[in-house]
């Protein structure tokens, strides 16, 4: 069987194609008049380039930090083109105006915009190369007092909102990667919901990276306000370079009282071919503020893609009886590697968390699961549950678990439980005794394996995480 | 940072063995770690392996290395004694003391460093530093520049040895390190039970900075029990090495319920197949007292076995750290490893950071872990409660419960009830 199942793992990254399309790309490098730049072509107010000037001081003050379990050559931050931007020809007023080549593009990466985009009922903020080409269904949701818009869209339409929240929940010199953002971001998505609003349809972003040598620095701020609750999703991918490519982004969400936010990722950047040459370095810094009482903040993540993954979407539960959630699910083929996990930071009374981690390893890859549970002292009568499992698939490949658990409060109960396994040949004998082939057995195998995150999954996107699945591990067992 | 390469280059200033030739492999060996330790730096809280201990307090105390005084007498430690055991070594500060010890000097199988150095030199040359690296780690590294005595276990091949080992290290001097080092080497086919204690004599303020170095060869069987009860003043540093050859079994019960300070690495190697380790350990502080036990259980070869439980009742305003890792190597198919890390927060102020680590590198394996933390159950209270006990009986009952899995272990009976009425009589909120 596995020489069926060979020919499918290897096949070809099926979104690996370069959009001609004129770009505007800054210069290589990155210095205060780079900064300038992007701001002046974004056209920004004072305080945001300030903003950004300040966080790259504090970017130059820090180092590369060095504690994942991930290894790659270092980064020439100065062989980076910080901004890249599809070349407006005019000022767009309807999706009929947009650039048919992009369109195309989407069209390939069968994203339901434009007309297509009503088969799926999903609003989409397209992100191309850093700036946001055209935002669907806006009025609708304006209608509700939803503002859904690129972020420079909302820097000028919104400037209150952002200069209150941006950087708010990620500090700007919070990380290595997420000062580095804060000083060169060139677009994202924008969200609000007023309070009370709950958003009539899931809210989706598709990033896309298409120059090669640029690094995709967007940047994501979800507020939800008092009882308001959206659902937003969130896809990536890029065609293939030999180069590798570096994303680091950074995604901010607030809830207040009574708020819901439900963030889900597909992540499917090109890993880089079965060599390990080339791939995204996805390192992200994506953080929710429960900030108030009986708020709540899921993240759900299948990430299958990029050479290297390496983000802790994490929840800071500060209101009063909050709670956070972590769905994950993390594959990894041939030279893959992934760290990743969360971090439920409790403050607020009663607050609760789950995590629940799948890693599947497969290839000559490298899967690690990171956690942080911590129960501060304010946190009386916290609870945490964590669960972690991971599956080998071959002898080439590693699983690992680093749960940091700190607890500084008696009344807290923690539990944390992983495992680690493979693919029993009795399971597959069994399989194939009620006449199930062993690649079949192997997709239902799994699926069951991470049911427990796809089913937190909207619908759409499950549907596309179980086939990415059985597209990465095709062809690894055997 | 400053503060802290001073506690290093005083040390290093001390070496006594400019000059001295008592054996040539074993200078060189003390020459080779102080030149090491001379590279390198003592951790801070920057550095992962030590991010929640912070060391920095003994940085500050101008400590010299102990010297041999032997003014015990057998009457002070006398209750220290294990009525089990028939060979006891006794080191004070490090320092071997015949007069507290009993053993068969004309049997070479149980002596100090001295005496197996001027009759089986190679022997000791084939095994002391082998296991204990020093290249990375400044403590063992310090240790081994400054090993000037030991105690030294070897079981011949096939004996069983039916009565306990007793190894005792007392601490006297005040403002002192101390360097206490074992080593053990179990033939084919051995048998022996260790107790491996540390205890305090006064309240001097002191560090222990101990390792030791177990050899198991094929088919040996050992079990280890390992008591820390220095005093609330003492900074404890161990690292003990144990290597587990084909088929071998090794069980080690760690007891930690002392000093200020206390950081204790166990990395035991499955060098060979179908070797077996039970590692349990059990922490009890309170007061502002610091416990931080890191082990590492690294499969090397298929068909091994691993089961680890690490206990943790914190009291006070105590904090207790646990690092356990397991590593399956590339190849160590059919490794079974299972480990669990329970923790019960018995005050408001109390503090765990708990790390079960695993970090698997083949697919054919049976790895778990898992981690609690908790506090005593209120229904178990109010069961016990219900039945005319106390509160205060009650949480001690309860408390002892918990830890009494791990005690209940220890197979020798007078050390177990010691420890068991130390549990019973400790207080709780």
């Amino acid at each position: 069987m596995s020489a069926v199942l060979q020919s499918l793992v290897n096949q070809p990254y099926k979104h690996g194609f370069v959009t001609e399309i004129e770009s505007d790309v800054a210069p290589k490098g990155l210095n205060e008049d780079i900064i300038r730049l992007i701001s002046a072509k974004k056209n920004e107010p004072e305080w945001l380039l300030t903003f950004r000037l300040e966080a790259y001081k504090t970017w130059l003050t820090m180092t590369e930090p060095k504690w994942q379990n991930v290894h790659y050559p270092s980064i020439d931050f100065q062989d980076i083109s910080y901004y890249s931007a599809p070349k407006p020809k005019k000022k767009l007023s309807s999706m009929d105006e947009v650039d048919p080549e992009l369109l195309r593009t989407f069209e390939k990466l069968g994203v339901p915009m434009h007309e297509r985009a009503a088969l799926a009922g999903v609003a989409v903020d397209v992100i191309f190369d850093s700036v946001s080409v055209a935002t669907t269904y806006k009025q609708k949701l304006a209608d509700v007092g939803i503002i859904f818009c690129s972020i420079s869209e909302a820097v000028h339409n919104h400037p209150e909102l952002i200069q209150k929240y941006l950087g708010s929940v990620v500090p700007v010199g919070d990380n290595y990667f997420a000062a580095l953002n804060s000083a060169v971001f060139t677009d994202g998505s924008f969200c609000f919901i007023p309070k009370g609003v709950k958003c009539p349809m899931d809210l989706s972003t598709y990033f896309r990276i298409n120059t090669e040598g640029s690094g995709q620095f967007e940047r994501t701020l979800i507020i939800a306000e008092e009882g308001a609750s959206v659902s937003y999703l969130e896809g990536c991918t890029a065609p293939r370079f030999d180069t590798n490519q570096l994303h680091a982004a950074v995604v901010e969400l607030i809830a207040l009282d009574d708020a819901d936010i439900k963030y889900s990722t597909v992540q499917n950047w090109y890993a880089g071919d079965e060599n390990g040459v080339g791939g995204i370095y996805n390192f992200v810094t994506k953080r929710g503020l429960a900030k108030g009482r009986n708020s709540r903040i899921s993240w759900t993540q299948v990430e299958t893609g990029s050479a290297i993954t390496w983000k802790y979407p994490s929840c800071i539960l500060r209101g009063d009886n909050s709670v956070g959630e972590f769905y994950s699910v993390a594959v990894t083929n041939n030279y893959q590697q992934a760290d990743t996990g969360t971090k439920m930071i409790h403050l607020g009374k009663n607050t609760r968390s789950t995590i629940v981690s799948k890693g599947i390893s497969a290839g000559h890859s490298n899967s690690s699961y990171r956690g942080l549970v911590r129960i501060s002292p304010t946190a009386e009568g916290a609870r945490n549950y964590s669960q972690c499992d991971s599956m080998l698939i071959g002898d080439q490949c590693g699983a690992h678990t680093f749960p940091y658990i700190q607890v500084h409060n008696n009344t807290a109960k923690v539990e944390h439980e992983a495992s680690t396994s493979k693919i029993g040949e009795d399971q597959l004998f069994y399989f194939s005794q009620r006449g199930i082939d062993a690649e079949e057995a192997v997709s239902m195998i799994i699926n069951g394996f991470c049911k427990d995150v796809f089913q937190q999954l909207p619908m759409e996107f499950a549907v596309e995480a179980t086939k990415l699945l059985s597209f990465k591990l095709e062809g690894s067992v055997g | 940072m400053v503060i802290n390469t001073d506690y290093l280059e005083r040390s290093l200033e001390l070496w006594p063995f400019t000059n001295t030739k008592p054996s040539s492999w074993l200078n060189q060996l003390r020459a080779n770690a102080i030149d090491q330790a001379s590279m390198l730096r003592l951790p801070t809280k920057r550095d992962e392996e030590w991010r929640f201990t912070d060391i920095s307090a003994l940085t500050h105390l101008p400590f010299r290395p102990s010297q041999p005084e032997n003014i015990i007498h057998i009457g002070d430690v006398e209750h220290l004694f294990l009525k089990e055991a028939k060979i006891r070594l006794v080191f004070i500060d490090g320092y071997f003391s015949s007069s507290l010890s009993i053993f068969d000097p004309t049997s070479l199988t149980v002596g100090n460093l001295p005496m197996f150095l001027s009759s089986n030199s190679a022997y000791l040359e084939s095994h002391l530093g082998r296991l204990a690296k020093y290249e990375d780690n400044v403590f063992t590294a310090l240790n081994t520049a400054f090993l000037s005595d030991a105690a030294v276990v070897s079981i011949p091949k096939n004996a069983a040895v039916r009565d306990p080992i007793h190894l005792l290290f007392i601490a006297t001097q005040n403002e002192v390190t101390s360097y206490p080092r074992c080593l053990l080497v179990c033939e084919e086919g051995s048998n022996i039970t260790l107790v491996e204690e540390y205890i305090a004599h006064n309240n001097a303020k002191y560090i222990t900075n101990s390792v030791s170095e177990f050899f198991l060869a094929p088919h040996a069987n050992v079990k280890h029990i390992r008591i820390q009860r220095e005093n609330l003043e003492a900074f404890h540093l161990a690292n003990c090495a144990v290597s587990l050859d084909r088929a071998s079994q090794y069980q080690s019960i760690s007891i930690s319920t002392g000093a200020r300070i206390s950081r204790y690495n166990q990395n035991v190697f499955l060098n060979d197949e179908a070797a077996e380790c039970t590692i349990d350990g059990l922490t009890m502080i309170s007061n502002q007292q610091l416990a931080d036990t890191h082990s590492c259980i690294d499969h090397i070869k298929p068909h091994g076995t691993s089961y680890q439980q690490h206990k943790c009742i914190v009291n006070e305003k105590a904090h207790a750290v646990f690092n356990g890792r397991i590593v399956v190597r590339p190849h160590a198919q059919q490794t079974n490893s299972s480990q669990s890390s329970r923790n019960l927060l018995l005050s408001k102020t109390a503090q765990v950071n708990t790390k079960p680590q695993l970090e698997i590198f083949a697919d054919d394996v049976k790895c778990a872990h898992g981690a609690t933390v908790g506090q005593l159950d209120e229904e178990e209270l109010f069961y016990l409660g219900s039945r005319g006990l106390s509160p205060a009986t009650a949480r001690s009952l309860l408390t002892y419960a918990f830890a009494a899995e791990v005690i209940n272990r220890i197979p020798v009976t007078s050390l177990r009830q010691r420890l068991e009425q130390a549990i019973l009589y400790q207080k709780s909120e």
